[in-house]
């Protein structure tokens, strides 16, 4: 199965790949004329003693000719293998990685993102080896076998079967080594994402892991994980000297006991052919020659499978993105206006409501309108911005944008119309106005430039020595948390999305710019639509309408005045931060 | 054959199985001329007529002994040097993953994640080859190509062996440049590569960002070109790959060649019989696989130095941070005082604090306020030794922190870094990092004055719960609030708290901090913020400001100043109270 998958990305180069086993067996030929030309000279020339010089030349022309040849033919040979397996080594990485891509949110929630990448770089790169050199061998060492099992056949049926009943032996060896090594080298993929998934945290987490002095203890966690790829490998190399090149010698040796002792034990009866005796063993050995190379390669042909395995495991989840139904219709949004109806949603996606973080939110944003949700930490706030966004599926209840469902958009309408300042800012490697355009066609150098000034990253942006096109490091690691954060929200200004969804868009930023920035929006609040999540209430209180959500349920909404009145729990908050208590 | 040297400390470490595996697979080899033998000695027999049931017998029995004697020593040898390779891959992922652990920030600054990772895989992988399939094969085409010239030349010609042999220095140094150039290639490749890994992870650590700006198609199209790239730098080592088996074809022909016309010669001449010449031909054809071999051995140690390259530079990145020699283990604690302090990033220029000076009297808070970019973080990360200072001291109850050594510094210091990281495990296990073998009442105990703790038991897994990569699953204020549990739990001298309020509401701010002024008398707290509603009551608050601190006082003592503090809380007050004018 994993094979048929395999082999069907060879099929875009099944020409290059015709042409390169042509190439191959064409070498081959020429290999194995050299050796009958040398024949012929002994036979015909030297033995007789007739040395005819246009016939040395012609045979010594004729030889190093073909060498030349073949010589020229296997250089070619290896260099298409080699292409043809890297390519489908991209091929193969490159539909992984887009269907990863698709895939929904919840995957990357619950799979460690090191070993995400074990998959898609290293298990695509353990594959590669079958299509290079084990391909070639196999093919050409079945041809070769083919070969042998004619010339036995025509020479002794008696030998030919003999050998016949040695393949299902030795089959039956490639199934023992086969059963066993799979799960062993699934056991060393999978301690190889692990490696992955802790080299990736720890890495991200050292400054944590310093701090709070934990070096030793992850030198340990690490070192329980590199000690099991290293018991799986060990395990390996057991069971492949156990069962592959040592044991198939072993098989020879009681072959070659069994052709001796069967043409002995008869010559003790009467007098045998010693031709045929010679043939034999020397049959055997040719016929354990492209056994040997075959099972070589058994365990790197093992290795790539159980990669490969891994590699359409990813290929086959189908926890994508569902795509819009109607795609030609494509609705788009024009006026911006946001409902919500009765949404309730749980993370895990069960539809119990024993898990909801949101139970039958209502709401809607007409065009123009800021909403505002508050709310303790935990109450769903962020939720709500995530459902928004369809990053997850409501589980039930509608939400609707200028009254389409938002399922229906598609995703460049839904991506280019919305735009999202999520709470965790997330800066690329990459220069600042990479970051602040990310590659987007309607984004140009002056939009990049008035978002910056838009979220008063002017200044710190001055301070900087190349500005504009400062490299950042991972992460943005060399910028403070507050200056990331306008930059992401740059990010999202310098699109002009009709929708805006700023989720505590400036909790690490000082008052004096978060306020500069809340006139700027003002000023552009005309046709566009705003969802603000915020903490500090003042950020908020000129919205036109303010949610309270609480466990997920909202509680109270109206607008500031209205809910200062209410005497509920937003006046409580709202008390609390003025520092008047309650 | 330079790694081998440069391997050598790790073949030293291994004497014993490299010794014996070697030992064993030159007895393989030496049982191997055993079975031919017997042939010739059973071929004879039957030939002559003179063989006998018990010949036969013992014969056979002897060749299955020797059999399962190579069987033996095959598995034993395989085991001894495989094994051994794989433990030099194990420990230079050990050496690689210490190495990460003692170094700093500004390590990570300029390495990236995913270029770490590949480091630790990909390149480690071409190196065990080295240690294990490179020996193997140099060990074999040694002991058999010179089994081999030694028949040749002793059984038949040394002449005829000389002349044909003359190629062989060619081979020499086409496989040895070769080797220069495949260096070289696998280097690039083994570059991209990490490139590439890099990619992937930053897109999949990236996911919310790709997704909600509908970037895929751009990432795509990304990847498919660094994958481009891999594929072309690695066609570049086929290339020079592919040249080895051919030209050692190549090599191996000619010497064919030259012994088929030499040694007709010299049959025609009579010095040479027929027969003689006809086994030399066969041991001629028994030559072609150690040199293959050889060739081989070059290709893999090629590649295999390419990646020890990549691996021992980063070995050998000096620690930024360093003990210093004679540094006290003794966990510091009293006063903290930034003295002359003046600090550039490194490779930088920009001064971010100018010869300052702090004191914070143990047991006091020291509030940090100062508008995005002014330096609060870096003024924490300063004295938990992330970075170091260019010039002046900093003090902990007198003693120089670079007088101390790394953990007693850090021992005395508990950290809410203001990007809250958590592991993806439980929320217990998150909590007790510093302290793994924290019981749970202490765990809820910190989880109670961090004002997680009814957050967390409304979870259906409660304490058990996982949170996922960096903590995903949470809300922001739950991450922030277990962060705050994390460096509770530590019970340190210093707490320092970097604007690890922001996304918990007013009511929980309060009440966190009303917590810590309980739980933390006679220890001191460092808080930076915002909102200043969280530092107000701070015994010192200081205004930091272009790497000056800019005012200095009490709440009150500020508000008198009429300075930046003045009027950033006046405006914080205000506009709420133009609201609460307005309702
Ligand atoms: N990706 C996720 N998977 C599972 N649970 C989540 C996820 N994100 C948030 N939660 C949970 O949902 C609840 C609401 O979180 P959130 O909407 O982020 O709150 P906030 O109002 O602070 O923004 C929290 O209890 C949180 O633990
Ligand atoms: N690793 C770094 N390398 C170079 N510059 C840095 C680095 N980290 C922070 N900076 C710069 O130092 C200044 C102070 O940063 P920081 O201390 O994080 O400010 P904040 O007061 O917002 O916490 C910022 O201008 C920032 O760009
Ligand atoms: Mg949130
Ligand atoms: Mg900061």
């Amino acid at each position: 199965m994993v094979i048929r998958r395999l082999l069907i990305y060879l099929r875009p180069h099944s020409k290059a790949l015709s042409v390169a086993l042509v190439v191959l067996f064409l070498a081959t030929f020429a290999d194995v004329v050299g050796p009958i030309l040398v024949k012929i000279f002994l036979d015909r020339h030297l033995m007789p003693r007739s040395f005819d010089f246009t016939d040395l030349l012609l045979l010594g022309s004729g030889y190093l000719g073909l060498h030349l040849l073949s010589v020229g033919l296997n250089y070619y040979q290896l260099v298409s293998f080699n292409q043809i397996a890297l390519k489908v080594i991209q091929q193969l990485r490159v539909d992984v990685f887009s269907h990863v891509q698709r895939l929904a949110l919840v995957v990357f929630d619950k799979t460690p993102a090191g070993a995400l990448v074990s998959r898609i770089t290293n298990d695509t790169e353990a594959i590669k080896e079958l299509f290079v050199g084990v391909l070639a061998t196999i093919v050409q060492n079945v041809v070769f076998l083919i070969g042998i099992f004619i010339a036995m056949f025509s020479l002794d049926v008696r030998l030919a079967t003999f050998c016949l009943v040695l393949l299902p032996i030795l089959l039956g060896l490639m199934y023992t080594y086969r059963r066993l090594s799979t799960k062993v080298y699934r056991t060393m993929r999978k301690e190889l994402s692990f490696l992955n998934a802790k080299l990736n945290e720890s890495i991200q987490g050292m400054n944590i892991v310093q701090a709070m002095r934990q070096e030793e203890r992850f030198r340990k966690e690490f070192n329980v994980i590199n000690m099991a790829y290293y018991r799986a490998a060990i395990s390996n190399i057991r069971l492949e000297s156990l069962f592959v090149r040592p044991a198939v010698d072993l098989i020879y040796t009681f072959a070659l006991v069994l052709v001796l002792d069967f043409f002995g034990f008869q010559s003790l009866n009467g007098p045998i052919q010693i031709g045929v005796l010679y043939a034999f063993i020397n049959y055997l050995d040719r016929f354990f020659e492209p056994v040997n190379m075959m099972m070589q390669r058994l365990s790197q042909i093992q290795q790539s499978l159980v990669a490969a395995e891994r590699v359409f495991e990813i290929l086959d989840d189908d926890r994508t993105v569902p795509m819009p139904v109607s795609a030609a219709l494509a609705p788009s949004i024009v006026k911006g206006q946001i409902e919500f109806k009765e949404v309730s949603f749980s993370y895990d996606g069960s539809s119990d409501g024993g898990s909801d973080v949101l139970k039958k939110v209502s709401f809607i944003a007409y065009p123009g309108q800021t909403v505002a949700l508050v709310g303790h930490t935990g109450s769903g706030k962020s939720t709500v911005a995530n459902l928004l966004m369809r990053f997850y599926p409501v589980t039930s209840g509608e939400i609707l944008i200028d009254g389409t469902p938002l399922s229906e958009f598609s995703e460049d309408e839904l991506r280019g119309r919305v735009g999202l300042v999520a709470q965790d800012p997330f800066l690329f490697a990459g220069d600042i106005t990479k970051n602040i355009a990310l590659s987007r066609s309607n984004v140009s150098k002056k939009d990049v430039e008035d978002a910056a000034s838009f979220v008063q990253a002017n200044e710190f942006l001055r301070k900087l020595p190349q500005g504009l096109a400062e490299p950042l490091g991972e992460r943005g690691g060399t910028l403070s948390s507050g200056q990331r954060q306008l930059l992401c929200f740059a990010r999202t200004m310098a699109g002009k999305p009709k929708i805006l969804v700023l989720d505590e868009a400036t909790a690490s930023v000082d008052t004096e710019t978060e306020e500069a920035i809340q006139t700027a929006l003002e000023k552009m609040r005309k046709g566009r639509t705003t969802i603000a999540i915020a903490h500090r209430l003042s950020t908020i209180q000129d919205a036109d309408l303010i949610l309270v959500l609480h466990n997920g349920m909202i509680v109270e909404r109206g607008t500031h005045t209205e809910l200062l009145v209410n005497e509920g729990l937003y006046q409580k908050m709202f008390m609390m931060q003025q520092g008047t208590g309650v | 054959m330079l790694l081998f040297k440069e391997l050598m400390w790790f073949f030293k470490q291994e004497k014993k199985s490299y010794g014996m595996g070697i030992f064993f697979l030159i007895g393989v080899a030496l049982i191997n001329l055993f079975p031919p033998y017997v042939v010739r000695v059973i071929v004879d027999g039957v030939s002559q007529e003179n063989l006998n049931q018990g010949v036969l017998i013992k014969w056979s029995l002897l060749l299955i002994g020797a059999g399962l004697t190579a069987y033996g020593l095959r598995y034993i040898w395989r085991l001894l040097i495989f094994g051994a390779s794989s433990r030099l891959g194990r420990l230079l992922r050990k050496q690689l993953f210490d190495h990460f652990t003692r170094l700093s920030p500004q390590f990570y600054q300029k390495h990236r994640t995913g270029d770490l990772m590949a480091h630790a895989t990909n390149d480690i992988q071409a190196i065990e080859m080295t240690a294990g399939m490179g020996v193997l094969t140099f060990v074999d085409s040694v002991t058999t190509g010179s089994l081999v010239v030694f028949s040749m030349s002793f059984f038949i010609s040394w002449k005829l062996t000389l002349i044909t042999l003359l190629p062989m220095p060619f081979m020499a140094w086409a496989t040895s440049s070769y080797g220069t150039m495949l260096h070289k290639r696998f280097h690039k490749a083994q570059a991209a590569f990490s490139e590439l890994n890099d990619k992937v992870l930053e897109n999949i650590s990236g996911v919310r960002v790709v997704k909600a700006f509908g970037r895929e198609e751009t990432e795509k199209e990304a990847f498919r070109t660094l994958s481009a790239d891999v594929v072309e730098k690695n066609i570049a080592v086929a290339k020079v790959d592919a040249l080895f088996d051919p030209t050692i074809q190549l090599i191996i022909g000619i010497s064919f060649f030259l012994a088929i016309a030499f040694g007709a010669k010299d049959v025609v001449d009579g010095r040479l019989s027929f027969g003689q010449l006809t086994q030399f031909t066969i041991y001629l054809g028994q030559f072609i696989w150690p040199m293959l071999a050889f060739g081989w051995l070059f290709n893999i140690l090629e590649r295999g130095r390419a990646s020890y390259d990549r691996v021992s530079a980063l070995l050998k990145v000096k620690q930024e941070i360093r003990e210093q020699e004679g540094a006290m283990d003794r966990v510091p604690s009293g006063q903290v005082a930034y003295e002359k302090a003046s600090f550039a990033y490194p490779g930088t220029q920009r001064l971010i604090f100018k010869t300052m000076y702090v004191e914070v009297i143990q047991g006091q808070t020291l509030g940090i306020v100062g508008k995005t970019g002014s330096g609060k973080t870096t003024f924490f990360r300063l004295l938990l030794r992330e970075f170091d200072l260019s010039e002046g001291d900093i003090r902990i109850g007198g003693i120089s922190i670079y007088n101390l050594r790394l953990g007693a510094l850090r021992k005395a210091i508990g950290y809410v870094p203001q990007d809250h990281f958590l592991f993806s495990t439980t929320i217990a296990e998150n909590i007790a990092f510093g302290k793994p073998e924290a019981t749970l009442e202490e765990i809820q105990a910190v989880a109670n004055i961090a004002a997680i703790h009814e957050d967390i038991l409304q979870f259906p897994d409660k304490y058990g719960t996982l949170v996922g990569d960096r903590g995903v699953t949470l809300s922001g204020g739950q991450k922030q609030r277990i962060s705050i549990a994390r460096a509770l739990l530590l019970q340190p001298e210093i707490l320092i708290l970097d604007d690890s309020l922001s996304a918990v509401d007013a009511k929980t701010e309060k009440a966190i901090l009303k917590a810590l002024k309980e739980k933390r008398a006679q220890k001191t707290t460092l808080i930076s913020s915002h909102r200043l509603s969280a530092i107000e009551h701070a015994d010192l608050i200081v205004v930091l400001q272009d790497g000056q601190i800019t005012e200095r006082g009490s709440h009150a003592e500020l508000m008198a100043i009429e300075g930046w503090y003045a009027s950033t809380y006046r405006s914080q007050q205000l506009e709420s109270l133009i609201e609460e004018g307005g309702a």
